[in-house]
């Protein structure tokens, strides 16, 4: 049973108006928010169809959440999930418009297009932009460029692709429609080129949704606010069916969560926000902003509360993500100074007796290293770590945090060659991947029944549960291998006048793989007259027969109607196509979130003995006994010095413009009426950039329990160690000495 | 003797046995033997001497004649001349057919000299698309509507459809549209653009003598039944009258019925008391009832023939909570109800699917006493049932009417074939297509075979002879007897093109069929579906051709074949067409959305109820475009539809549609529930909701009162 602590009983008491609470990591706001909810589930009387809202931030908290809360209510039988719903902010909107699809000019069949499907709609639209534009890139490229093909036509068209989807987003946050956008610039007296540009493109990309009765994430939030502002009945209807508010990783909403959910809970409502400002990290992808719930919090007409209190890490790493909270108030930059990047309240060890005490500490274990190694020696020399230490702690957990996916590849590489266990946990989780490229090959063949190199892929497949065992590895291996060298495929699959079975496997001798290859034979002959099927149900079928875990099936289930989406857009994918676009997500080259990973929030302590490779994004929520964290240069965690550079500006692009912040600044000055100057907007997003890099060195380090290793690379040879890093080092190589001089005067 | 006596309760008996000059209003629940009565009532007029001739038996919909149909044509049955079977569609039809000539000039046709093109569905959608399409971009037309283009076009088709069935000009669609829906100078904007289009539309069709639905029921009822000579044909085929299922008709309908029942010497009116489904279709119950007056004798049928205890009790459990009067419970109903929550969609498919095999294996039930319903069926849905019904040895029947024909490999093979016959067209297909083709074309061929056909003999566009494999080790693998057969569909394809004389596409289909892959050693020689498909295909080519070889006269003539093969690719022809239903259901379990069950009229022992969370239980279809309550008959001018008005509606289309459920389910009823619905969402709907609230908190000790 949950036993709070005195800072967690406070929140425990809400039971009306507005609270706001800023956590600390490990604080256990998701623990405290669950129970809250099962209190007020059985003292509240909800009456039919009133409903505690819990709203958070990705799908695998919300299956989290529901576990928890259902194991403090007591079931009376029926099904499970009743008085409470959790969400997360899309899917509410997907609720909410979905109840009211007319309101927002959709039928009830609208669809929504996923990042795939948006991005080639949003590349089209560009390309035929570029097409009617060509003298376009000679404005932004750099002098060294313009006259390049590469630069006019690639490079320009990646940019615009980047600078377009800024644009659009903040557009449709800014509930601004291509139409409007068009109204604003005709009365605009100087000219906007960017805002220009990309008004034309988000009215492209809005009719190639229109044309498709589709709508895109950011328009499914966008309309569910639209339609609680146009619709006072409905409004009231929702408030009277969601009469308390629960919101988690609130420092993550962004303007339009806000508005919607202050719409829903309305004045005389219940709204209680948790989050850590200081874990804000999807400000660079999404509009989101931590300042709006540092401002809730502030209100003086909101109950604010702390939960400062954490028993996840050693004193020694509490104290070094305090040290970087400290040193962030007091930024060198005054800009950045001035963005108050991180902010109170301080971690705070658990009081005594907690049944989460803080592990002991091991000031040792806490290491800074300030050496210039290069890319590959840093991964090697963590490798080697890893494995020492997973030798000698075999039950222990351990990861390996990168700023970014491509960092995470290139590790698991050199963790691959040393032979070090490992699991990664980075664009979409290696089950996901697993599934999906199991049908991709089974896809692959009845693209191509003619390839025998392609059959022993499929026989792979149809092995894959006995992989573990490395006696049946070693045959399936053998097997397949023989496969491939089948000059007729058919004569095994599909045999006529000769059977390859007959001919090269003894009755005798190999009598049990020669039964086996027959029912591999039957499983084959039915994918191949099964292949003209409607791609769903050829992809449900083959999934039924090669999966048996249930969380593999459901994915193999949304992998089809993910198909049936494409073949339904593009009436001529066949199934070549098909296969090429799982293989894609196979290969990690394409985002695709399986219900498995969905169910599953990545669960470090599953994997004891193996080291996780994880970006700090996918890492938010999850700690482990030993932490590295790598590349910690000015190029992943930059500081807004001259010598820094920034993904967001382009070598290419002239005076080193940050096209994607000018053409938001151009939004800016269009919507509000005000001048714009250029080149002010991309000093600025060096400082936004710069804070929310600290934040997420904050979640690194906090990541940690026991210990923590921190190391730089130089890059492609022209970085430097980060301003922050340099800072916490030499605290605390002062605090080591300190404790020296302590522990030799004692 | 055609109706036994003993069979029938004394109100049934009376419904039946009325007297030839009789007018009898019957109602009843579901499940009450109404339809029984009706069967019997023909099968009795007949044992009087009635001529057949003048006995039209009225329906809503053509699937629900079959229990008719059925009886007619039974062995022991009658043998003389032909009841007439209609809706008010068919017989619409038929009427302004039959008098063209006498009332196109005054319908405003503009060219009453010629004769008229009815138009199927899916041709007035295609239609549509033609005068609208240019609108569109010209006038940017519904600019804020994200709607894919043939629902565009179907819902302006349905509102033209609701017009001529409630009652009301088509010019006035836009305004009862706005007035009731439209919440800002956007939405209005929608409904003026519906209405142009409407519009145009008909503007279109009357200058080309073409008749959509919308416009023959329309002439139908203004022109046709001013026609004396109509009015006299009609009094003659009409002196007894059947008419089920009336509250699932439309007010055009029932007027029509009003004027029949004024001059007609018998009727028999069947009204079941809770339904009303189609009410997307136009149906009207309120509207029905009226008729009752034109009845010289009221029957009601009371008691439910289906239901047991737990089932009534759980029946008058979800209909309270709902808002029907709470009736005192004589039973438990929970123990009408067996449920298991999952997280995951496949796993309730599978535990469906076990507790079929369960009943069946166990407890002994017959397949064809389970229904497995859902609100909707997608292609997934009942895919994954069929088959994990199939891999524990079950039969399942399907029935989701319609499916698009080009996902069928018969129609996709005729399809690809078309394509390389006519080179003109510069459309070949895809080398996947053609081996896809091949496969399904000739008996025997794998895929492997035809891929390998397909690499060697699929070149620009063109079929090559088999003689073209120069290695004899090639043509090996291929073997000899594929070779041949491939070589005689190439054959044929061959001359087709050296003639240079290009046939129609149906006919073309059609020859292929029947020269070719009918042929022993073809794909279709032994497949019955593929010939059925085959033929739909040929029918939806020669509605296709028909419909537009007399356009020819008045607009410039396009390549038939080649726009037929354009639109079905697009989506906009041959999207649906109808399966045959299956009369005889022995042995086989059935997957149906849970409407057309209900218009099948039947009752089972036992009902799934899949997907519980989805809110596709309670609401109506939603549609930007179009509103069937605004546009109904019972809509008050100038009232606005509220967002009270859309969940009353939710409570009484779930309350209706469980009564209805339920009385048509013997034993019980299991649901089937998953927190995350097919497409990854969870659903909350209206029935769960229900469910939840009847059935969580009842305390145990109130289980047998």
């Amino acid at each position: 049973m949950f036993k709070p602590r005195p800072k967690q009983a406070e929140v425990l008491k809400f039971r009306r108006g507005y609270m706001g609470v800023a956590a600390v990591p490990g604080s256990g706001k998701t623990a405290t928010l669950s129970y809250l909810a099962a209190r007020l589930l059985a003292e509240t009387e909800l009456s039919r169809g009133q409903e505690i809202l819990i709203v958070t931030l990705v799908n695998a908290a919300v299956a989290n959440f529901a576990r928890q809360i259902n194991s403090y209510v007591k079931d009376d039988g029926f099904l499970p999930g009743y008085g409470y719903r959790v969400r997360t902010l899309h899917s509410l909107a997907h609720d909410i418009v979905r109840q009211k699809p007319t309101a927002a000019g959709l039928d009830d069949n609208f669809t929504i297009v996923d990042d795939r499907e948006s991005g080639e709609l949003l590349a089209s639209a560009i390309d035929a932009w570029i097409r009617r534009n060509p003298e376009a890139p000679d404005s932004y490229l750099g002098s060294e460029y313009a006259r390049k093909g590469f630069y006019r036509t690639q490079k320009w068209s990646e940019i615009l692709l980047e600078t377009a989807r800024s644009f659009i987003g903040q557009a449709k946050d800014e509930l601004l429609t291509p139409a409007a956008l068009r109204r604003l610039l005709e009365r605009r007296a100087d000219e906007l080129p960017l805002a220009a540009i990309c008004a034309e493109i988000y009215a492209d990309y809005d009719r190639a949704l229109a044309y498709r009765g589709a709508v895109d994430f950011q328009d499914l939030i966008r309309l569910a606010l639209t339609i609680l502002q146009n619709e006072p009945d409905y409004l009231a209807q929702l408030r009277r069916k969601w009469v308390y508010i629960l919101e988690d990783e609130a420092q993550d909403s962004s303007r339009l969560q806000e508005s919607i959910l202050r719409l829903l809970s309305g004045d005389g409502g219940n709204w209680l926000r948790v989050g850590d400002p200081n874990q804000a990290i999807f400000e660079t992808f999404t509009t989101a902003d931590p300042k709006y719930l540092r401002d809730f919090i502030a209100d003086p007409a909101v109950d604010g509360r702390e939960l400062p209190n954490s028993g996840r890490s050693t004193h020694s790493i509490q104290k070094l993500a305090n040290q970087l909270i400290a040193w962030s108030l007091r930024h060198p930059q005054p800009a950045l100074r001035a963005r108050t990047p991180l902010t109170v309240p301080y971690i705070l060890p658990t009081p005594p007796g907690d049944p989460q005490p803080n592990p002991p500490d091991m000031p040792e274990a806490v290491q800074l290293l300030g050496e210039n190694y290069s890319a590959t020696k840093e991964a090697m020399l963590v490798s080697a770590s890893c494995q020492r230490w997973l030798s000698q702690n075999p039950d222990g957990t351990a990861a390996i945090l990168v700023a970014r996916n491509g960092r995470g590849s290139e590790i698991v590489k050199f963790l691959r060659q040393s032979g070090v266990p490992y699991v990664e946990n980075l664009n979409s989780t290696s089950t996901t991947r697993a599934v999906v490229g199991a049908l991709a090959r089974v896809l692959g063949y009845l693209a191509d029944p003619k390839s025998a190199g392609k059959l022993a892929e499929v026989y792979r497949v149809w092995r894959r549960d006995e992989r573990e065992d490395a006696e049946a590895a070693a045959e399936i291996k053998r097997v397949a291998d023989g496969l491939r060298r089948i000059k007729n495929v058919e004569d095994l699959v599909a045999p006529r006048l000769s059977d390859w079975l007959e001919e090269t496997l003894s009755a005798d001798d190999q009598a049990e793989l020669r039964a086996q290859l027959a029912r591999f034979r039957e499983q084959v002959g039915s994918w191949l007259r099964a292949a003209e099927m409607p791609i769903d149900q050829l992809t449900l079928s083959v999934g039924g027969d090669i999966f048996r875990a249930v969380s593999d099936i459901a994915t193999a289930h949304m992998v089809a109607l993910h198909l049936a989406r494409l073949a339904e857009a593009h009436p001529l994918m066949r199934l070549p196509d098909f296969a090429a676009e799982l293989f894609e997500i196979a290969e990690n080259k394409r985002r695709f979130s399986g219900l498995g990973d969905d169910e599953s929030q990545f669960d470090p302590d599953a994997h004891r003995g193996k080291v996780t490779v994880t970006t700090l994004h996918k890492a938010k929520g999850l700690e482990w006994d030993r932490v590295y964290l790598v590349s910690v240069n000015n190029y992943d965690f930059p500081s807004a010095d001259p010598d820094d550079s920034f993904i967001g500006e382009k070598w290419y692009i002239r005076d080193d413009l940050n096209l994607s912040a000018e053409a938001l600044a151009q939004l800016e000055a269009l919507r509000e009426g005000q001048d714009y100057r250029e080149g002010g907007a991309s000093l600025k997003a060096r400082i936004d950039y710069a804070a929310e890099r600290l934040r997420l060195l904050y979640v690194g380090i906090t990541r940690a329990r026991k210990a923590l290793t921190i190391t730089w690379n130089t890059g492609r040879g022209d970085a430097a160690e980060a301003t922050p890093l340099l800072a916490l080092r030499t605290f605390w190589e002062g605090e080591r000495e300190k404790g020296a001089v302590h522990e030799a005067q004692r | 003797m055609l109706v036994p006596n003993s069979s029938f309760s004394a109100e049934q008996a009376a419904g039946v046995f009325a007297a030839a000059d009789e007018k009898v209003w019957l109602e009843g629940p579901a499940g009450s033997g109404k339809t029984s009565v009706g069967v019997a009532r023909v099968l009795r007029l007949l044992e009087f001497g009635v001529p057949a001739e003048s006995i039209l038996i009225f329906l809503p919909q053509r699937s629900l004649a079959q229990p008719y149909l059925e009886a007619l044509r039974a062995p022991s049955g009658y043998h003389g001349g032909q009841v007439a079977i209609h809706t008010l569609g068919s017989l619409s039809l038929r009427m302004v057919e039959t008098f063209w000539f006498l009332i196109a000039e005054e319908a405003g046709f503009k060219h009453p000299q010629d004769l008229p093109t009815f138009l199927s569905l899916e041709m007035a959608q295609y239609m549509m698309s033609r005068v609208i399409e240019p609108l569109l971009d010209q006038r940017d037309y519904f600019h804020s509507v994200r709607i894919e283009r043939a629902r565009l076009y179907s819902q302006i088709v349905d509102n033209m459809n609701k017009a001529a069935l409630v009652g009301f000009p088509i010019s006035e669609i836009g305004a009862r549209l706005k007035s009731a829906l439209a919440a800002g100078p956007e939405q209005a904007h929608i409904f003026d653009d519906a209405q142009a289009c409407a519009q145009a539309f008909r503007e279109h069709c009357l200058a080309r003598n073409l008749l959509d639905f919308s416009l023959y029921v329309e002439v139908f009822k203004q022109q046709i039944m001013g026609l004396p000579q109509a009015r006299a044909y009609l009094r003659s085929r009409c002196r007894h009258l059947i008419v089920d299922n009336v509250e699932e008709d439309n007010p055009a309908s029932h007027r029509f019925l009003a004027h029949l029942l004024e001059t007609c010497q018998s009727a028999l009116i069947i009204c079941d008391r809770d339904a009303g489904f189609r009410r997307f279709l136009g149906a009207d119950p309120q509207n029905a009832r009226r008729l009752r007056r034109f009845c010289d004798v009221s029957l009601e049928l009371k008691d439910s023939v289906v239901m047991g205890a737990e089932m009534q009790a759980l029946s008058n459990a979800l209909a309270a909570q709902l808002g029907a009067a709470a009736e005192a419970q004589q039973a438990d109903p929970r123990l009408a109800i067996i449920s298991e929550a999952h997280r995951y969609h496949p796993q309730m498919v599978d535990w469906v699917a076990d507790q079929v095999s369960r009943l069946i294996a166990e407890e002994g039930v017959a397949p064809e006493q389970i229904a497995l319903l859902a609100p909707f069926l997608s292609d997934a849905l009942r895919f994954g049932l069929a088959e994990a019904l199939d891999k524990r040895g079950i039969a399942a029947r399907s029935h989701r009417p319609s499916r698009a024909l080009r996902d069928e490999p018969a129609a996709r093979a005729l399809l690809a074939l078309a394509r390389i016959a006519h080179p003109h067209w510069r459309l070949a297909p895809p080398g996947m297509d053609i081996a896809f083709a091949l496969m399904t074309a000739i008996d025997g061929l794998d895929l492997v075979r035809a891929a390998l056909l397909t690499e060697m003999l699929y070149r620009g566009g063109k079929l090559h002879p088999f003689a073209d494999i120069q290695s004899a080790a090639m043509q090996d693998r291929i073997t000899f007897e594929l070779g041949q057969r491939y070589d005689a569909l190439y054959t044929w394809i061959q001359r087709y093109i050296d003639a240079k004389q290009t046939l129609a596409l149906d006919i073309f289909f059609r020859r292929l069929f029947g020269e070719v892959l009918s042929r022993v050693g073809f794909g279709f020689h032994r497949d019955v579906d593929a010939g059925n498909i085959s033929m739909n295909l040929v029918d939806s080519a020669r509605g296709f051709r028909w419909s537009l070889e007399f356009m020819s006269r008045y607009d410039e003539p396009v390549d038939l074949g080649l726009e037929y093969v354009k639109m079905v690719d697009r989506g906009l022809i041959a999207n649906f067409y109808l399966r045959d239903w299956l009369a005889d259901s022995d042995g086989a379990a059935l997957i149906a959305p849970a409407y057309t069950f209900l218009l099948s009229n039947r009752a089972v022992d036992y009902q799934f109820w899949l997907n519980i969370g989805s809110d596709g239980w309670s609401r109506r279809l939603y549609q930007p475009l179009t509103h069937p309550h605004v546009l109904s008959l019972q809509w008050p001018a100038g009232a606005v539809w509220t967002d009270d008005d859309e969940r009353e509606l939710d409570r009484r289309t779930l309350r209706s549609l469980l009564l209805a459920l339920t009385r048509r389910c013997r034993r019980a009823v299991y649901l089937g529930y998953s927190e995350l619905s097919e497409s990854g969402y969870e659903g909350r709907g209206l029935l769960l909701e229900t469910l939840q609230a009847a059935l969580r908190r009842l305390p145990r000790e109130e289980a047998h009162v």
